[in-house]
């Protein structure tokens, strides 16, 4: 039972960090009827963010702030950045070929995915790195619940994942912001009609789902994941396919997607075969996607005629 | 306005052209850096006739192995530079970026066959990647040394021309199961094999040679695109004295051995060859590496020195590249018939089996079997200490 507990405990760890990549995905479809194939990309730098902010700080064991002081920044830098980041490819990479065919951002989603892992790679160099928390959080540090031991970074994760759903939950459904990302989700035209700014309204919804993106990589980060220029490719599509299994453009769907593809992951490590945990994750994706197509909480798609 | 985007998205699209064509450099066919080096390197004719050539240097110049294959460059530079100044010759390299894959190996390859002026080869640094060059050199008939290949089924006649100055996993699994069994005392190991051909290779023989000595072992095999193994090290039971691991990123085993303190698992790691980089650091983990540390190699100070002045701090995947370089260039030299000449592959290939480099900075001769496998060459164990250096322990 503690074994199944543990398991457990590791896809939801797994789940988080591929729910708020999810999220991202999620909001920008949900908006603007778009998929944002460079987002992974994003996921990646804002995981390098954090690991320089950590380590001008004097991180990961000298730092000259206090720990949590020093996490907190981490992921300010990294969210902020990581949001800027996203704001610009909009602006540059895709705002242009809005009123264009589906496929032409796409493309640009794509080239703007290889240009990043390029521009990494020439800023940051090839070398693998790793945040090494264990040497400014304790893996001795945590609690136990049911026997299974569960660190402070595995809570920051679970919980800032959690937490930044419902902000961004509330941001959506309760703000003039989020009545504008609706709306132009709707109708871009009617929105503009009924005087609703476009450009910054879909400025906001990339600078958002960016920041979760980065949020999301600094996670990943604290729970000791490698940190190069190829990590955004898997995780990007993890993320995509967490986002579409929950029913893309659904913000708990998202979430719901994320946690589930992580604990499928985890159990069938545990009771299958490891190398198997990709392969069956994209099959239960497909047969969910062949028996319910919008995905588990997702709405039917609404066509004018 | 639409100028400002106009203007946006051309500087974004240069941007991504320089930036590509920045990247793609490190594997491209220019070596103006190294020939100039090496130019600069060369003394005036001595006796000997005057041999030049290109050497190409196949490794993982970028990627999650970088760090290793920055290291081997740099020491095949060294050895062209000193055989250069020592015998008046010009010897100059060919950088191949393989990013430690097997397709980029195989597409890198195509080029190197394609170009006459290459003669030989140092590499390619993993066995999947020697796997793919090797119907692409064969055909092409160029001879290739590689520094770091252990898999032992390279050298069972499926890659002619194929040689290598390190042993292989067929001495590595024994010696580490050995230490294992015998050293460390353990009765109940885990391997964790990786999903490439090294991590089979060595899994294997390192799992037959334990059951041999008695020892229990449960094998939990990975996909090389896995990123987490806190899930892999829930299936480690609590009563496992040895995880051993078999990745080619040090990183990846330092994620290991750091999971396994955060489990509170008393099972100690010990990573394979892969695992020697300055990225494994948990004190009190092992390692093995087919390269002794030349730091303690009397025939091997003046290079080691002359490495750190000018590269900095080195492992243990460098210095056998430097052998490697020589063997390739003792072997130009032979084939070599008057001064100006190039030694043409022909040639190099038909004199590599005749190599002998009498007292090597590995710390032995270096002759190959006839297979193509060196002499008399043993695996190495490290134990890293508080400081996360690894030392040596056999």
């Amino acid at each position: 039972m503690q074994y199944f507990l543990t398991q457990l405990v590791n896809g939801v760890i797994f789940g988080g960090v591929y729910a708020l990549i999810a999220l991202g995905y999620t909001l920008i479809y949900g908006v603007l009827q778009f998929l944002n194939l460079a987002h992974g990309e994003v996921y990646m730098m804002g995981a390098f963010f954090g690991f320089f902010t950590m380590t001008t700080l004097g991180g990961p064991s000298m730092s000259v702030l206090p720990v949590p002081l020093m996490i907190l920044l981490m992921f300010v830098v990294a969210m902020g950045g990581s949001a800027l980041l996203g704001i610009g490819i909009e602006r540059f990479a895709y705002r242009p070929l809005r009123r264009s065919s589906r496929l032409a951002p796409l493309i640009s989603a794509l080239g703007v995915s290889l240009f990043l892992q390029s521009a990494a790679l020439l800023l940051f160099s090839s070398r693998v790195r790793l945040y090494d928390s264990n040497l400014f959080l304790s893996v001795k540090s945590g609690i136990t619940v049911f026997g299974v031991h569960i660190d402070t970074a595995e809570i920051m994760v679970v919980v800032g994942a959690v937490l930044l759903m419902v902000i961004l939950w509330f941001l959506v459904n309760r703000t003039n912001l989020g009545r504008a990302m609706r709306a132009v989700a709707v109708d871009q035209d009617a929105a503009v009609m009924n005087g609703i700014d476009v450009d910054r309204t879909v400025v906001w919804t990339f600078g958002i789902a960016s920041a979760l993106a980065g949020a999301a990589g600094v996670m990943s980060g604290l729970l000791m994941y490698p940190v190069d220029q190829y990590i955004g490719v898997f995780a990007g599509l993890k993320g995509f396919t967490a986002a579409v299994l929950g029913g893309i453009g659904s913000i708990p769907g998202a979430m719901l997607g994320g946690f589930l593809l992580g604990i499928t992951e985890a159990m069938v490590t545990a009771y299958l075969n490891p190398t198997y945990s990709d392969f069956l994750a994209f099959f239960i994706l497909v047969i969910v996607l062949l028996v319910r197509p919008r995905g588990l909480l997702g709405r039917p798609a609404l066509v004018k005629v | 306005m639409k100028k400002h985007v106009a203007l946006g998205v051309s500087s974004l699209a240069a941007l991504a052209l320089m930036a590509t064509g920045c990247a793609g450099s490190s594997s491209s066919s220019t070596s103006t850096e190294a020939a100039a080096d090496t130019a600069s390197a060369s003394a005036p004719a001595s006796a000997a006739p005057e041999c030049a050539g290109t050497i190409a240097v196949m490794a993982p110049l970028t990627g999650g192995a970088a760090s290793i294959g920055q290291e081997q460059l740099n020491f095949a530079k060294l050895a062209v530079d000193d055989f250069n100044m020592a015998n008046g010759s010009m010897y100059k390299i060919f950088e191949s970026d393989t990013q430690l894959d097997a397709g980029q190996a195989s597409t890198q390859a195509t080029a190197i066959a394609s170009d006459n002026t290459i003669i030989g080869v140092v590499g390619p640094a993993g066995s999947q990647e020697v796997s793919a060059v090797g119907p692409t050199f064969k055909d092409a008939g160029i001879g290739y040394v590689s520094a770091s290949a252990t898999n032992p089924d390279l050298t069972n006649g499926s890659n002619p021309g194929f040689f290598r100055v390190v042993p292989t996993d067929a001495v590595q699994g024994p010696t580490d199961a050995d230490y294992i069994a015998t050293t460390m005392g353990a009765k109940n190991v885990v391997v964790i094999e990786e999903k490439t051909d090294y991590g089979k290779g060595i899994a294997m023989s390192v799992s037959d040679a334990l059951t041999a000595a008695g020892v229990k072992v449960t094998s939990i095999p990975v996909a090389e695109s896995k990123k987490s193994y806190d899930d892999v090290i829930a299936k480690v039971a609590d009563d496992t004295d040895v995880v051993f691991v078999t990745f080619q990123v040090a990183a990846k085993s330092q994620q290991v051995a750091q999971g396994l303190v955060k489990a509170g698992k008393k099972a100690v790691v010990f990573g394979s060859d892969g695992s020697f980089s300055a990225d494994f650091k948990t004190p009190g983990a092992y390692v093995s590496a087919f390269a002794p540390d030349i730091n303690g190699i009397p025939a091997a100070a003046t290079v080691a020195k002359a490495f750190t002045d000018k590269y900095g701090k080195f492992g243990t995947f460098g210095p056998p590249v430097y052998v490697a370089t020589q063997a390739v260039m003792q072997a130009a030299q032979r084939a070599c018939t008057t001064a100006g000449a190039s030694a043409d592959r022909a040639g190099v290939l038909k004199e590599l089996p005749n190599t002998n480099i009498a007292g090597s900075i590995l710390g032995g001769d270096i002759k190959f079997d006839a297979k193509g496998d060196v002499d008399g060459a043993k695996f190495y164990i490290f134990k890293i200490d508080d400081a996360g250096t690894a030392v040596t322990v056999q």
